[in-house]
């Protein structure tokens, strides 16, 4: 039922604008896949592309290995979930659900039994007759997805449909959403700048910066090993240390910056040498206050500048010698008292936990 | 203060209408409040055969009358078949251009209501008179010299305008990725555009229906050239007012004000019965929902006097000291517009009398036995001669 989506060298310009340039990605059946990128990095472009709304520029759109160029939306495996949902007002949830059935001449008990089926996938018997207005915004999220699975298309693809429910309501979604994909078991591609979004419902993840593709992986290797200092900050948080490659042992190359000399690892393939002008990074949680017996890589004098309460996590904001910033947090469950404004602390961090890339600019220049 | 100043902006309003279907009811001659001759629905009816042998038609005898409705309403309905689709057209593809063409075609389209009704008439008419010219006898000859379609073509040259505003109006307010959606759902295009677009602009179809219909129905410059040899409502009831006006217009009038303010009633009462529902609706969905210590149980909805009361009362007042001042004079029925008629025909022929006898011979004309200006019948020295004459009503 689940179907391999290929986007061979895509291209797509608009005048003389390249909103997405030579992507190249292969989604295979199944997956739940997705592009995590800022706003106006082409993601939403490339979405576009596969559901056939835009023809690209350049390259193929694949679906199942077959092209799908001069193919019009409406005849593609494909079905998409708009932003804003897209729900047609003067209809009821069932007219909404079976619209698809309707168009292509299904009939009256037909569509009306495929509508109570997916009603009850989503959790909605019974409100089939209710007007679209008369839904919460969840309900709604949920009726657009099985409208979009009435076709039982095999692809189904998300354009960052959960941005306009509140917290509580988004997180409860992304449950639901992963559960109804492995229940239909087709290819989800979802498109998405909340990287939190990204990483906990994806199998895969493509991060996109510019039109072009920064990285593809899975969630822990796009987070744990970063290929470019963009994806390093853009997914998740991530404290630079600027300074240039002193000396190599073996995967781990040695940095010297204005603060000090630290051990970073290397990825494997971007490869540094000596001299090379470089960052390093490490994740606020990578940092800690060590304790005198322990054994670690390296340490870092911070004098702290600020504090903020998170919930599970303390953040502290800290200044370094050369007047970089850092920030690292601690779990709500150690104590901290002895940590105040103005107090100089030494931190520590593994080599093992902090990556070392060429220079290049950061998500958040 | 504010209720002054909408009781003078009102009465500025409506004023001469309230007056004219006053007049629909005075038995008189002439369209007149005072002096009141007789309350009668002659006028509605057959009119009246006046004593000096003129017959002045009531509504329902005056045959010109209905030819001009029957066209009115043929053009009227033609006008609205081809307006609201030609501007639902002209304003979807104003949805679809996206460069700097958009602002010249947006232009272009409004500028018929621009031009004068008048010029749209008569280059009509110029235009087919010269195609009806180039066919010879047949089919073309006859529809360019037809004044029902002449006049057709040339109002919905403008009145298409007015539906083009008012679906831009409703366009504009378009989701056009429901469009998208029904699309990628495997709808075709014709089938977007029945099952989305349709439904959406249904409200707006109805509008530009009953405007076109309207604008149709009263138009006058453009028609009165492009009719020919027809008639319409409008132009029937110019050309009366040419020879002097009948209470039979205020009785048309009058007809006209009531089937309004009926249509409009009966669709305010309709929308607020949807409303009503709606707001049902929507209540129910909230107790539905909402967490029982959210409903407050003490809310009820007490009486409110309606606002449009005093009006009420005003219209039952003034109506009341009407009928009972008509009923205490004896001013209604036959017989009242008999004596009425009796009254006005021995006036007329006593005046008749008077004019005879004061007539004077050639003699006394040419100077008589006196010679000279002696007396030419000075009408103004007679005082016998408009004693009891009544004026002119």
């Amino acid at each position: 039922m689940s179907a391999d989506v290929e986007l061979s060298d895509v291209s797509v310009t608009f005048g003389s604008f390249y909103a997405a340039k030579n992507v190249n990605v292969k989604v295979n059946g199944g997956e739940f896949f997705s592009f995590l990128g800022p706003s106006g990095c082409g993601k939403t472009t490339l979405l576009r592309a596969i559901s056939g709304f835009q023809e690209p520029s350049e390259g193929k759109v694949l679906i199942d290995n077959k092209d799908m160029s001069g193919i019009g939306p409406n005849k593609r495996p494909t079905a998409l979930i708009f932003q804003n949902l897209a729900l047609f007002p003067l209809m009821s949830v069932s007219e909404n659900i079976a619209f698809s059935l309707e168009v292509r001449g299904v009939s009256k008990e037909e569509r009306k039994k495929r509508a109570d089926e997916l009603l009850e996938l989503i959790a909605l018997e019974g409100q089939g007759d209710k007007k679209v207005h008369q839904l919460s915004g969840g309900q709604k999220q949920r009726v657009a997805i099985a409208r979009a699975l009435a076709v039982e298309p095999k692809v189904l693809l998300l354009d960052e449909p959960l941005s306009a429910l509140d917290l509580k309501l988004r997180q409860r979604m992304r449950t639901e959403l992963r559960e109804i994909q492995k229940r239909v078991n087709i290819t989800f591609i979802y498109i998405t700048h909340d990287q939190g979004e990204a990483l906990t419902m994806s199998d895969r993840i493509a991060v996109m910066n510019e039109g072009e593709l920064e990285q593809i992986g899975k969630c822990d290797e796009v987070y744990n090993n970063p290929l470019t200092p963009f994806v390093a900050t853009f997914v998740g948080e991530n404290n630079p240390l600027y300074g240039k490659v002193t000396g190599i042992e073996g995967d781990k190359a040695k940095i010297e910056t204005a603060d000090g000399q630290y051990l970073a690892t290397m990825n494997e393939s971007k490869k540094l040498n000596i001299g090379d002008e470089s960052i390093a990074f490490v994740r606020p949680e990578s940092l800690f206050i060590p304790r005198d017996s322990d054994n670690f890589d390296n340490k870092i004098d911070v004098n702290i500048e600020s504090f903020e309460f998170e919930g599970n996590l303390k953040n502290f904001y800290a200044s370094l010698k050369s007047g970089a910033k850092i920030k690292f947090s601690v779990p709500n469950a150690i104590d901290t008292s002895s940590i105040t404004s103005g107090s100089s602390i030494v931190l520590g961090f593994e080599s093992s936990k902090s990556v070392i890339l060429p220079k290049a600019s950061l998500a958040i220049d | 203060m504010m209720g002054i100043y909408i009781f003078i902006f009102f009465a500025y309003l409506f004023g001469p209408l309230i007056i004219m279907s006053i007049t629909a009811f005075n038995s008189a001659e002439f369209p007149s409040i005072t002096p009141w001759e007789c309350f009668s629905f002659r006028w509605f009816n057959e009119g009246k055969i006046a004593y000096d042998g003129q017959h002045l038609a009531g509504l329902l005898s005056d045959w010109r009358l209905h030819d001009g409705i029957i066209s009115s309403l043929i053009i009227g309905a033609g006008v609205v078949t081809l307006s609201v689709p030609i501007g639902m057209a002209a304003a979807i593809v104003l949805t679809q251009v996206r460069s700097q063409l958009r602002d010249i075609y947006y232009s272009i389209s409004i500028m018929p209501v621009l031009f004068p009704g008048v010029i749209i008439g008569i280059s009509t008419v110029v235009l087919w008179d010269r195609i009806a010219g180039l066919g010879g006898e047949g089919f073309i000859a006859d529809i360019g010299r037809n004044g029902i379609f002449l006049t057709i073509l040339a109002q919905t040259c403008f009145i298409s305008t007015y539906c083009f505003l008012i679906f831009v109006a409703r366009l504009q307010r378009f989701d056009q990725t429901q469009e998208e959606a029904a699309l990628d759902l495997g709808a075709s295009q014709t089938q977007v555009f029945f099952k989305i677009l349709v439904p959406y602009l249904s409200p707006a179809i109805a509008s530009a229906a009953v405007i076109a219909f309207l604008f149709s129905f009263e138009n006058y410059n453009t028609t009165v050239f492009s009719i020919l040899s027809d008639q319409t409502l409008t132009t029937v009831i110019a050309s009366k007012v040419r020879l002097g006006i009948s209470p039979a217009l205020s009785a048309l009038a009058l007809t006209i004000i009531a089937l309004t303010i009926i249509a409009a009633v009966t669709y305010e009462v309709l929308r607020r019965r949807a409303e009503k529902r709606y707001a049902e609706s929507q209540e129910k969905f909230v107790k539905e929902k909402a967490a029982d210590n959210r409903i407050n149980k003490k809310y009820k909805v007490g009486f409110k006097i309606p606002k449009g009361i005093t009006a009420i009362l005003l219209i039952v007042v003034f109506v009341t000291y009407g009928a009972t001042q008509i009923v205490k004079n004896d001013l209604y029925g036959q017989s009242c517009i008999d004596a009425a008629d009796k009254e006005k025909k021995s006036k007329f022929l006593e005046q008749l009398q008077t004019l005879e006898s004061n007539e004077l011979t050639d003699e006394e004309l040419s100077g008589g036995s006196l010679g000279g200006n002696q007396d030419y019948g000075d009408i103004f020295g007679d005082p016998s001669l408009f004693q009891d004459f009544g004026g002119f009503d």
